[in-house]
């Protein structure tokens, strides 16, 4: 297959074509935030960026969402179905610890029960991912199976080229199939425009193998008693993660006899997470919820689903109201499991 | 640092303190807030601009629970939740070992050096570099010259806005909300141990992320600030929406000050606003 490039510019007009035919186009802008887009001069596909503060898991799983509405007559009761979106969505510019997020999240959507509302919008999704240049304390990729320049998740691939220029490859069939739709904004890759190189490697911080280990035999330890006791119990690590999925149901009243049962984000450090109809709570101080976050992060979601539920965007570590580093905690694991195997 | 080093190293050896919440740097070279319970725990124990956090709001949870001293590192603007907490019983004064640091203002963004652009709001109009009261006091300030109060223009812009002016303002921020209630757990007056939108038989508050459910939460959490925030901006730096909360609570301090001329965290025996009735309290605002 040749070799394809594509400008800025043109990203920008297929970004408008998709708009113009009702797609819902999601993008970074100026202000490092994904949005929908509706100005695709907004449009800003910078790899050197830092993650944007909130992952784009909101477009696929929203922070709210009606499961069926109700409305009561006389003595019958009227259960209304919710208009699910169908419209195409385009994510352009994701970097690697982005789009890998929604493979991983598939599976949980997709176990017993299949969730049409993430499937609808999943199914009719493209994701352009793009290789990521930017490399922080908080960010560990390459330690949970990606890379700066891993295609999971991605339908299209760039890779940023000089002069505004990006190397373009499809990576599923649907990418494929998006390239031959929009293949005159593309153009032969002649090498003129010489690849962006990343300054350099990202570091290795642990072995996955051994800390999976450490957690199989470890539920039980005193590193628990400390790891999340500064720990307030928000859920800003859980809300802007791109792999955090557990979500609450609640009915809601609309007026005196109508209403809506919904689906919201819901977070594992919040104190009534678990807490039963009972008023016993299984986890009942925040330690013990702590290792929740971590456990099901790096061992129960892996024993499920093989997958690792963390894609090492660092979006949690840099917005912790009390610093609390998700790296740094599995890094301790990491040593613990080292010095337990010196015994 | 050495100065702080040594009085909770003290404080620790000699039992004046059961243990000390302190702040530690990590290796990332990041301020975080930290529990040093033993003298060697203290050698971590440090204090410089980064030290943004509240550390009273750790404090209640040591309510029922308190066998010793608690130790706590505070600034003289966290200082204010202690008393706020004590004016509030929810912690006796003889259970704390304070120890105050000397602050000549802490960073808005932790991830950036301290510097006029990067200083926080509340740093802008404090009053006190050092704390009014405390067991021990670490002198860790440096001469810093303030930026300009520039949250009080905007604060000026709001009060100009009409009702439906400003109520577009904040449906526009309120719409920003997750409901991940980090100003909340953040938040050292934040205590209740069942929050209001966690009480489901009846459910008062909409728990969903909708512009009702936004709306009524910050609404009501502001409400229950009213006189009690003691303006240590910790809602507003955790927010990871950004959204201004302070500009709320803020404005209903200024208002509790202008109107009742009462501050609250100022004064250990001073009843509290909310806690009290007065034949003299006005009533003109109510219409």
């Amino acid at each position: 297959m040749e070799e394809l490039i594509i400008s800025i510019d043109n990203l920008k007009e297929i970004a408008r074509e998709l708009f113009n035919n009702d797609c819902r186009v999601i993008g970074t802008t100026a202000e490092n935030k994904f949005k929908v887009i509706d100005d695709p001069e907004q449009l800003i596909l910078n790899p050197n960026s830092v993650p944007t503060g909130s992952s784009f898991k909101e477009f696929f799983f929203p922070k709210t969402e009606p499961l069926f509405f109700y409305k009561q007559n006389n003595s019958s009761i009227d259960l209304i179905d919710p208009v699910i979106d169908k419209s195409r969505i385009v994510v352009i510019g994701a970097k690697p610890c982005d789009a890998a997020a929604l493979p991983i999240i598939s599976k949980v959507f997709n176990w017993d029960y299949k969730d049409d509302l993430f499937n609808t919008r999943n199914d009719n999704s493209l994701i352009i991912g793009m290789s990521c240049h930017y490399n922080d304390e908080f960010c560990f990729c390459n330690d949970v199976g990606g890379s700066p320049e891993n295609r999971k998740g991605s339908d299209v691939f760039l890779k940023p080229l000089a002069d505004n220029y990006f190397k373009a490859a499809s990576v599923t069939p649907k990418g494929e199939a998006f390239i031959k739709e929009y293949q005159k904004y593309f153009e032969k890759d002649l090498g003129k425009n010489k690849p962006l190189v990343r300054k350099e490697e990202n570091p290795n911080h642990f072995d996955y193998d051994k800390v999976k280990t450490w957690l199989d035999n470890n539920f039980e330890n005193k590193f628990w008693d400390t790891a999340g006791e500064m720990c307030l119990g928000c859920a800003q690590c859980a809300f802007v993660c791109p792999t955090c999925h557990c979500f609450d149901i609640v009915d809601e009243q609309n007026g005196s006899c109508a209403g809506r049962r919904a689906k919201n984000w819901d977070a594992c450090q919040f104190s009534l997470f678990t807490k039963h109809a009972s008023g016993h709570n299984p986890r009942d101080n925040q330690e013990k919820r702590y290792r929740q976050r971590i456990s099901h992060k790096f061992k129960y979601y892996n024993d499920k689903f093989d997958e690792i539920l963390c894609t090492g965007c660092g979006r949690c570590s840099r917005g912790c109201p009390v610093s609390l580093d998700i790296l740094q905690i599995v890094e301790e694991i990491n040593s613990l499991s080292q010095k337990s195997n010196a015994i | 640092m050495n100065e702080l080093k040594q009085i909770c190293k003290d404080a620790l050896s000699e039992k004046k303190a059961r243990f000390i919440i302190g702040y530690k740097e990590d290796k990332n070279k990041r301020i975080k807030p930290f529990i040093a319970k033993t003298p060697e725990d203290a050698e971590q124990l440090t204090f410089n601009h980064h030290a943004v956090n509240n550390l009273a709001v750790y404090l209640p949870r040591f309510k029922n629970n308190v066998e010793g001293k608690i130790g706590i590192v505070v600034k003289s603007c966290d200082l204010k939740a202690v008393t706020a907490l004590i004016q509030e019983n929810q912690i006796k004064r003889d259970d704390l070992f304070i120890i105050g640091v000397n602050c000549s203002g802490v960073v808005l963004d932790i991830a950036k050096e301290f510097n006029k652009d990067n200083t926080q709001i509340k740093c802008k109009y404090c009053q006190a570099k050092t704390p009014p009261y405390y067991d021990a006091l670490a002198d860790e300030s440096k001469d810093f010259e303030m930026p300009d109060d520039d949250q009080a223009e905007l604060m000026a812009k709001i009060d100009k806005m009409t009702s439906d002016e400003r109520l577009e303002f904040w449906n526009a921020e309120f719409e920003k909300c997750i409901k991940c209630y980090a100003c909340r757990q953040v938040c050292p007056m934040c205590y209740c141990e069942k929050c209001i939108v966690e009480k489901s038989e009846p459910q008062w508050i909409d728990t969903s992320s909708t512009a009702r459910g936004n709306f009524s939460w910050n609404i009501i959490r502001a409400f229950h600030m009213a006189g009690r925030c003691i303006g240590c901006h910790e809602c507003e730096r955790a927010c990871p929406m950004g959204i201004p909360l302070t500009l709320l609570t803020r404005k209903m301090g200024m208002v509790a000050s202008s109107e009742f001329g009462y501050r609250h965290g100022m004064s250990l025996t001073e009843p509290t606003l909310i806690g009290t009735y007065s034949t003299s309290d006005k009533e003109d605002f109510i219409k």
